[in-house]
């Protein structure tokens, strides 16, 4: 049997996601012991040499989404399919330290993520050295340099480094092993302004220089539409709307999209006495049954609160999850 | 005028030596007026917020300056008149984690009501709660429940709420968006201009997010390495500002109608041993001579707009 891509699929693809479920169980020792839905059903495919951007709320599954896709959660049901050196392996039967060869994670907060006392060049070296791998020198300043960190900071301790440099070296680290597939979750959330160009700047280098594929999780829409080829919304654990990054912005169907790009801010100082009308609730409810934003939702239909709706190619290449198209 | 600091220096007494956190700072806020304090992390603001709560963390210290709340210098008080007459009950702090503010253990009505009777709150404790939480759109019935019953933006404003118990002059927000959602930080930026216009409280926002600071301030201090750079109405700061740093922090920052980001190359000086001259000088693209020997001086425009920069 042939298996139907999932929805926004060309057969290039590096990272399939097929029907995807994670449940979390809550409580159960003195409390009432709840499931929850933090990936419900999620499909999608990461193209070769694609940065895929994936948003939305605290709680939409984003993080959960892209530790599955590199084997860190085991899922509660569905596959991921990584296509590495001409076949396709499934990412939960096989073990880390395999996968390591080609998947690295960039994590949010550069300041835990790497030993503060180790130095720069064995923060580069132990992952190279854990693989047996020749010419650790030339990979290490191959790496060092892609990230626009000077050669000498090698000798350093990473505590000496100042928080955007240590976000380069955790790039570095992810790069420096030659992976296929890189996913940076939030890598820009905790710098500054004045960084964060810079280190999307990186990123779309290492994807020209090195071929990676990247997935980048981010609440930042903006951030998305600078770096990204697609966009997928998430919301509940559900993909709502996926489709060119330019597209998703200028565009938007789903009305959670909608309220999302509302309520990001703008340079404009005409509004500081105006209130904004709020149309949805800024708290998020999930529903026994029906859409998952239906709860929240100005247009919500009394369809909506029945059936869940399936994703949709409304324009091409162009999904959207919703009753109104 | 409701708050004035002058020449405020706040520096930390660290093994590495002096940091000189806040370095000369003049600040003023109007009754009723939204004040906006911007800067990168490691720039100063929050410590002024400290400052002005007197409560500056060890090992840091204020050295000199003066803090006059109503014409009254807070800094002369001693501790007790102002936990008692000021700290909560005319000037209230809301923090980036306030959300994890409350204790676990008790009710967040039962936290607010110690609040309130702490401070001697006369009239009746509960009915107050109510009011509380209305005002800042929470359902009064979540004041019953503890608070991992909340979500993250609810505990924020539950936290925005018992700040205002008493009835403030000057609310100082730092960061209290910065851990939300879009959505939720939305409600509370309204929620915020409600305050102003209901209460005419004034509110020191603090924040490293411009494009959030441009629709809410009235004013904006732009801060840089613990001096204030530039400071002049929002129309001035983000239509056509004057100072190279603000230029650039206004140009990094992503809006959706960007297609690029530009950063600001370098980074922030060691505030143990600040730079001669401008501290902006190491990153500058327009630096001259002059701005690594001498430090420029406030320099007033007809439009309201006040600059530190050798290029005017």
């Amino acid at each position: 049997m042939v298996m139907k891509l999932p929805a926004g699929s060309t057969e290039d693809y590096i990272v399939k996601v097929e029907n995807l479920h994670v449940y979390f169980t809550k409580g159960g020792m003195f409390s009432k012991k709840t499931v929850i839905k933090a990936l419900d059903g999620v499909s999608l495919t990461i193209r070769n040499r694609e940065i895929l951007g994936v948003v939305g709320e605290s709680g939409s599954g984003k993080t959960t989404l892209g530790r599955t896709t590199i084997g860190l959660q085991k899922p509660t049901s569905g596959n991921v399919y990584l296509r590495v050196d001409g076949r396709e392996i499934n990412v939960a039967k096989t073990p880390l330290k395999k996968l390591g060869r080609y998947v690295q994670m960039i994590y949010q907060d550069p300041y835990s993520s790497i030993d503060p006392i180790m130095r720069v060049y064995d923060v580069l070296a132990m992952p190279l050295k854990y693989r047996k791998e020749t010419d650790i020198d030339a990979k290490i300043e191959e790496a060092m340099r892609l990230v626009n960190l000077p050669l000498e900071l090698l000798e350093n301790r990473v505590y000496q480094l100042s928080g955007g440099q240590r976000q380069r070296l955790s790039i570095a680290r992810a790069i420096v092993v030659n992976p296929r597939y890189v996913v940076a979750d939030e890598p820009t959330t905790m710098l500054d302004a004045s960084l964060k160009g810079e280190i999307l700047k990186i990123i779309k280098d290492a994807r020209e220089v090195k071929n990676i594929s990247f997935m980048l999780i981010t609440h930042e829409l903006p951030i998305a539409k600078i770096i990204s080829d697609r966009i997928a919304v998430l919301y509940l654990g559900k993909l709502v709307e996926l489709g060119r990054a330019d597209e998703i912005i200028r565009n938007p169907l789903h009305p959670y999209t909608q309220a999302l790009i509302d309520a990001y801010p703008t340079i404009n100082p005409e509004l500081k006495d105006k209130i904004k009308e709020m149309k949805i609730k800024p708290d998020i409810i999930r529903p026994e049954r029906g859409c998952v934003f239906a709860p929240r939702c100005p247009f919500a239909m009394p369809k909506c609160k029945e059936e869940e709706p399936q994703l949709k190619e409304v324009s091409q290449g162009h999904y959207v999850a919703c009753w109104l198209y | 005028m409701l708050l004035e600091v002058k020449n405020l220096k706040i520096y930390f007494y660290t093994k590495r030596g002096v940091v000189r956190a806040v370095d000369g700072v003049n600040l003023n806020v109007d009754k009723g007026e939204i004040v906006g304090l911007a800067g990168e992390s490691g720039s100063g603001k929050s410590t002024i917020g400290y400052g002005i709560m007197r409560l500056v963390p060890f090992p840091g210290k204020i050295v000199d300056g003066q803090i006059l709340f109503e014409g009254e210098d807070i800094l002369k008080l001693d501790e007790n008149t102002f936990r008692k007459n000021y700290r909560w009950k005319k000037i209230a702090m809301v923090f980036q984690g306030s959300m994890s503010g409350f204790t676990p253990v008790f009710k967040i009505k039962d936290q607010i009501i110690e609040v309130l009777k702490i401070h001697g709150w006369e009239g009746d404790y509960e009915k107050r709660v109510e009011e509380l939480f209305k005002m800042v759109n929470l359902d009064p019935m979540l004041a019953n429940k503890y608070p991992h019953e909340l979500s993250g933006g609810q505990k924020q404003r539950a936290f925005i709420a018992m700040a205002l118990a008493l009835n403030p002059d000057l609310l100082i927000a730092d960061e209290p968006t910065t851990a939300l959602d879009v959505i939720v930080q939305e409600y509370i930026v309204n929620l915020f201009k409600k305050l102003r216009k209901e209460l005419g409280i004034s509110i020191i926002f603090i924040t490293h997010d411009l494009a959030l600071l441009s629709e809410i301030s009235d004013r904006v201090y732009v801060m840089y390495a613990g001096k204030i750079m530039e400071s002049g109405p929002s129309e001035v700061i983000f239509k056509k500002p004057r100072h190279p740093y603000t230029q650039a922090l206004i140009e990094s920052i992503a809006t959706l109608d960007k297609n690029e980001i530009k950063g600001i190359p370098g980074s922030m000086p060691d505030l143990s041993k600040p730079p001669l001259g401008c501290r902006f000088n190491t990153r500058c693209p327009f630096a001259k001579d002059i701005c690594f020997k001498e430090e420029p001086k406030m320099k007033e425009f007809s439009d309201g707009d006040e600059v530190a920069c050798w290029l005017y």
